[in-house]
């Protein structure tokens, strides 16, 4: 087969210090699926949106169709032929699917005029060459994930492209919904596109691709035929050392109930119901996971359990007190909370550590202030930064750094540091893992099960089946805002879990 | 009958220049730019438009400055906040004041004057009457006769309008307030667009500046652009951008802008002169309520 | 910390560069102007009566660098000022006490009318959710036509050719020893305590904190709508001691157009000394170096004191855009040393 790309010594610096690509060379043949393995932070996604022109190099070149190219922006890669479906779906939400396929390439009437009725007729014969089964006057914010995903390649094809780069593309789908997914690449294959794939799931990548390229922390470890790889030998060359997947749980019998929601109802300003009757409890020394997809009251379960909007119906109760409609500080004594948007919710990035890693505590903690409560105690501030890093073992120069200039994985031990340390029985995790490299995973991993032995209460919220299946003692199932399934974890598995994510019921063999 | 007529010319007349700039505005609101530099853009625009028609004799000429010393503006405004990635919020508000900042400097220097110039040589944008319009009684009074530059803001809704929703640029435009890196990923350059929603807002603000200093009166005063720009952005936040519902919206300021007026018979004008703003309170009051029944986090 | 030094003086040096390139073209000489400006302000007589002319400068540059800082976009200090002056100057009308309490009492009042006018932008926000950024904009003009119409009738001073309210009581004038205005020191405290404020207390911390991301804040058990309101008045009434000094320290009596010289000075400050307390000082004494010099400047040169204004706001743009083009500008430099490193 020949190559049509070629990227050779690659290198990417990101300032101040890490260095996300390290002389990296890897080809990718005409007509094949090329997957590019490694774990969160490994460099997959900068090599390729090196390739696509959305980030220079440092240094190094590549070579496609045998000619030196050097994209400055998507635009002219697309124009030559290469296209990428982004992790996050970047698609016009208020724009139809239409609107959205055309974009940057649409027919137009005297020059200006957007011709409308041509762009749809258009995008529906696109839509019917590769047999899609999407609507095009759908509005993109209310159709699927999978299939704004589908409108993501569409878009793609649109432009003619040969070489189409899928960025994680299963992470925002259910288990139901991949192999439809791996159909069509698989199909777009056998037309002569060139597909590059990247993921950390190496089933799938075992399943779909003909060749895989393995990174780690930034260099190329190696390429391989997909016919000669194991899972285990590729998971061995991913992390460099053998990982396991079982549970972690150690058996515990469970205490007291500590943390319930009863009857939670939740209807949002435009009338739409979110949450609906949740009723969802968590004893001492009990991990409850919560699974579903993405948009299905999950978020708002969270908000009003912390108090950021208010349930239109229904009571919460912590450590034996409701504390539906208490002020957000009174919760706090009971409640940790750690969310799933560390720049958002979980810190202000612009302020420095010992400012990120005090709050709460400057107001439930009387050390922490003099003069009743008016004065901040600095040293008494810096003394606590100091006593986080130690015990949850964060890589920081001092307490005077600004936030945003640890690496994701300290952030996320300072934000663990400063809620677990609150000493509140009941502890919100909001997807605890997401976006973490595997050593951090399973850091955080270890914490969760030593409060769990600890008899403190554990609520998790994960998309992460894996991490689901490896710490919960049940699994609660949300679907369109209500719990339809509540399963003590050794008696299911994802095939069932994920089946309830799609469907909101069990399936009928 | 001539109260009313008087109130209906006073209400198009003081909604002409919010009008305008509101819909330069609209432009960049869809764009997605935090553009608060209309008033700058507005009284650049008054300052050249005098300063064209007066050494040239020529109401065009006026027009043509006034937009050119807008664009200039929105250059400088493209140049700090999309070139250089400074904040727009303050971008703008260094604008405006570099805008006041530059006329007053160049009124001094040019003209010798503090506060104020006028001159027999500056010519106005003249008055258009429309034939047989113009002969029905009323409806003649209001419909002919107006300045030139209100049956462009006429126009110019009409324009931009059509430009938003129904063509390639508008599609593109909106795409890159939506999500300008959708519209980055589709091969087109959202700061492209950027920059040419803030040209077309300067264009758009510059007729509006000319207005001012041309139009209903002849003269150019420090700061007379007095906050419309202000008020214009209102306009642009209270009905997300609309076109259409920007005119409305400006002909109500006018409105009450013209009630002023007319209460000047019965307060001291001090008060009356308030309206407006207390106009552009009143209805921020109620979008406000109507929104935040939509609770938000 | 040395950077930052750097960026700001590279970005001020750079303005004045581009000014002397605008005198230039015009036939004016540069140096001789530039001289003619700083000698005006600095030279050791006139230093104290620049220090003087920045208290206003310095009060409403802390006040917008408080609020932003903390996150309300209060940009109502020039119709705070007006209001706080207008409160000084009904005092110092009616009321008549020895100077020891009359000052203090009429400062308490100037601060009592600014935070009167940011409490009404604050309570738009907290009942109706208002945004304070239009409201404060929309106030600081109706404070405009209030205070004209309330020196051109209630407190009108009698056969007076212009719009003026009569001298308030000589016990209300901040004591003045040659150059040196007493103001002057009434800004030191007020700069010290806003300081103490900001940097050690509990409140500040929270404030700042709450500026940077409020969510987070709400999220921590800070009190963020209590905080927003404090935040309004404290900055207001900031504003409005601006306002109550200029009339205690300069014409003791309220002029038409009193507040017109500071209208946007402070939100400038603030924006050019990106909202640090230190930095504001500074900044809003170089813009008072600058404005006062500018009338020496224009007597001895002609060059109008006009292009004063041109060239603040040339500061506030370059020394703002610069701050973020030289940060990724110093990022680069070290990526390319780091490449350079691995590659050798």
């Amino acid at each position: 087969m020949t190559d049509i790309i070629e990227m050779s010594r690659i290198f990417k610096i990101f300032p101040p210090s890490l260095v996300a690509l390290d002389d990296v060379s890897v080809a990718f043949s005409k007509g094949e699926i090329h997957a590019i393995v490694g774990e969160n932070g490994a460099g997959k996604s900068t090599l390729m949106k090196i390739l696509y022109g959305m980030q220079p190099a440092d240094s190094g070149e590549i070579l496609y169709n045998g000619k030196k190219v050097k994209f400055s922006d998507p635009g002219e890669a697309i124009q030559a032929g290469i296209g990428m479906v982004h992790q996050e779906i970047m698609l016009v939400p208020q724009y139809t699917v239409w609107e959205n396929v055309v974009l940057g390439y649409e027919p137009v009437k005297f020059g200006i005029h957007l011709d409308a009725k041509k762009a749809r007729e258009l995008v529906k014969q696109k839509i019917e060459e590769f047999s899609f089964n999407l609507n095009p006057d759908a509005k993109v914010e209310d159709i699927s994930v999978a299939a704004r995903q589908k409108v993501e390649i569409l878009k793609l094809l649109f432009r003619n492209v040969s070489v189409l780069i899928m960025d994680e593309p299963t992470s925002v789908l259910t288990p139901q919904e991949i192999p439809q997914l791996f159909g069509e690449l698989k199909r777009l294959r056998d037309n002569g596109h060139t597909i590059l794939f990247i993921s950390h799931h190496l089933e799938e990548v075992l399943e779909l691709s003909d060749r895989i390229t393995v990174l780690r922390k930034g260099k190329k470890v190696g390429t391989i035929e997909a016919v000669e790889a194991t899972k285990a030998g590729l998971a061995q060359m991913m992390v460099g050392r053998e990982v396991i997947f079982e549970s972690i749980r150690k058996d515990q019998s469970a205490g007291e109930v500590l943390f319930e929601t009863i009857g939670l109802n939740y209807t949002d300003p435009d009338k739409r119901p979110r949450l609906k009757d949740v009723n969802i409890q968590v004893r001492a020394g009990e991990i409850v996971g919560v699974a579903g997809v993405e948009g299905n009251g999950q978020l708002e379960m969270v908000n009003v359990i912390m108090g950021l909007i208010e349930p239109s119906s229904g009571s919460i109760k912590a450590v034996g007190e409701d504390i539906t409609r208490k002020p957000i500080l009174e919760k706090r004594k009971r409640v940790a909370f750690v969310p799933q948007d560390r720049g958002n919710m979980g810190a202000s990035v612009a302020a420095n550590i010992t400012e990120n890693v005090i709050m709460t505590h400057h107001r439930l903690d009387k050390r922490f202030t003099s003069w009743a409560g008016r004065i901040l105690d600095f040293k008494q501030a810096s003394s606590f930064t100091d006593e986080v890093r130690k015990k949850f073992d964060v890589q920081m120069s001092s307490g005077e750094a600004v936030f945003k200039s640890l690496s994701g994985g300290n952030q996320q031990k300072v934000i663990l540091g400063r809620e677990l340390l609150l000493e509140a029985p009941f502890i919100l995790l909001d997807q605890p893992t997401r976006g973490l490299d595997v050593g951090s995973i399973e850091y955080v991993h270890q914490q969760i099960i030593d409060m769990r032995a600890q008899m403190r209460g554990i609520l998790m919220i994960s998309a992460d089946l894996e991490e689901l299946f490896r710490l919960s003692d049940r699994i609660v199932v949300m679907h369109k805002g209500k719990v339809v399934a509540n399963l003590a974890t050794d008696n299911t598995n994802v095939t069932e879990v994920g089946y309830l994510m799609l469907e909101g019921a069990a399936y009928e063999a | 009958m001539n109260i009313i007529t008087g109130l209906i010319n006073g209400m198009i007349t003081s909604a002409t220049p919010i009008l305008l700039a509101a819909l330069g505005g609209s432009l960049t609101y869809y764009a997605g730019i935090f553009n608060i530099a209309m008033e700058g853009m507005m009284l650049s625009g008054a300052f050249f438009g005098m300063l064209g028609s007066y050494y040239f004799h020529s109401w065009p000429m006026g027009i043509l400055f006034a937009i050119l010393g807008a664009i200039l503006m929105a250059l400088i405004f493209i140049l700090f906040a999309v070139v250089l990635k400074m904040d727009e919020f303050i971008t703008g508000i260094g604008l405006n004041l570099f805008s006041v900042g530059v006329t007053t400097y160049m009124l001094r220097q040019i003209f010798k004057v503090k506060g104020a110039f006028a001159s027999p040589e500056i010519v106005p944008i003249p008055k258009i009457d429309i034939p047989w319009i113009k002969d029905i009684p009323v409806v003649g009074e209001i419909i002919s006769g107006q300045n030139l530059i209100v049956y462009i803001a006429l126009l110019a809704t009409i324009v931009v309008s059509y430009l938003v929703f129904k063509t390639r640029f508008g599609l593109r435009l909106r795409a890159a307030g939506y999500n300008r890196t959708s519209l980055d990923t589709s091969g087109v350059s959202a700061n492209r667009i950027r920059v040419w929603s803030l040209i077309l807002c300067g264009v758009l603000c510059g007729l509006a500046g000319s207005f001012l200093s041309l139009g209903y009166v002849t003269l150019f005063s420090e700061g007379m652009s007095a906050g419309r720009g202000w008020i214009s952005l209102a306009a642009v936040i209270l009905v997300s951008g609309n076109p259409t519902g920007i005119a409305l919206i400006s002909l109500l300021f006018g409105f009450t802008d013209g009630l002023g007026l007319f209460m000047q018979r019965s307060l001291p004008s001090q008060f009356t002169s308030m309206v407006p703003y207390v106009a552009t309170l009143v209805a921020l009051f109620v979008y406000s309520v109507r929104l935040k029944k939509k609770q938000k986090i | 910390m040395k950077r930052k030094v750097l960026v700001n003086v590279v970005g001020v040096l750079l303005a004045l560069l581009l000014g002397a390139l605008v005198m230039l073209v015009q036939g004016y000489n540069p140096l001789e102007t530039y001289y003619r400006l700083f000698e005006y302000s600095l030279a050791p007589g006139k230093i104290a009566y620049t220090l003087s002319k920045s208290v206003p400068l310095v009060l409403t540059g802390m006040s917008a660098s408080v609020a932003f800082a903390s996150g309300p976009i209060n940009l109502g200090q020039p119709g705070q000022l007006l209001m706080g002056a207008l409160f000084a100057t009904i005092g110092g009308l009616y009321i008549n006490l020895p100077p020891l309490l009359m000052v203090p009492l009429l400062l308490i009042l100037a601060m009592l009318g600014g935070a009167l006018w940011s409490g009404v932008a604050a309570l738009l926000k907290y009942w109706f959710n208002m945004s304070e950024f239009i409201t404060t904009l929309m106030l600081n003009m109706i404070a405009d036509f209030f205070t004209y119409w309330a020196i051109n009738y209630p407190f009108f001073e009698k056969n007076a050719n212009h719009p003026q309210t009569p001298l308030i009581a000589q016990s209300g004038w901040m004591p003045e020893w040659s150059n040196f205005n007493s103001s002057v020191i009434v800004m030191v405290l007020a700069f010290g305590v806003i300081w103490f404020i900001v940097n050690r207390s509990t409140a500040g911390y929270e404030w700042r904190l709450s500026g940077q991301n409020s969510l987070f804040s709400r999220l921590g058990g800070v009190n963020t709508s209590k905080n927003y309101i404090v935040v309004m008045l404290l900055t207001g009434a900031l504003a409005g001691l601006a306002g109550g000094l200029v009339i205690m320290a300069g014409p003791h009596r309220f002029i038409k157009g009193i507040g017109g010289n500071y209208a946007w000075d402070g939100v400038m400050i603030a924006m050019v000394a990106n909202t640090g307390i230190i930095l504001t000082l500074v900044f809003g004494f170089f813009f008072s170096v600058l404005q006062t010099g500018s009338l020496g400047m224009e007597l001895i040169t002609a060059v109008p004191r006009e292009l004063i204004q041109v060239l603040q706001a040339v500061i506030v743009l370059i020394v703002v855009a610069g701050r973020g083009y030289f940060e990724t500008f110093f990022a680069k430099v070290e990526a390319r040393r780091k490449m350079r490193e691995r590659t050798a």
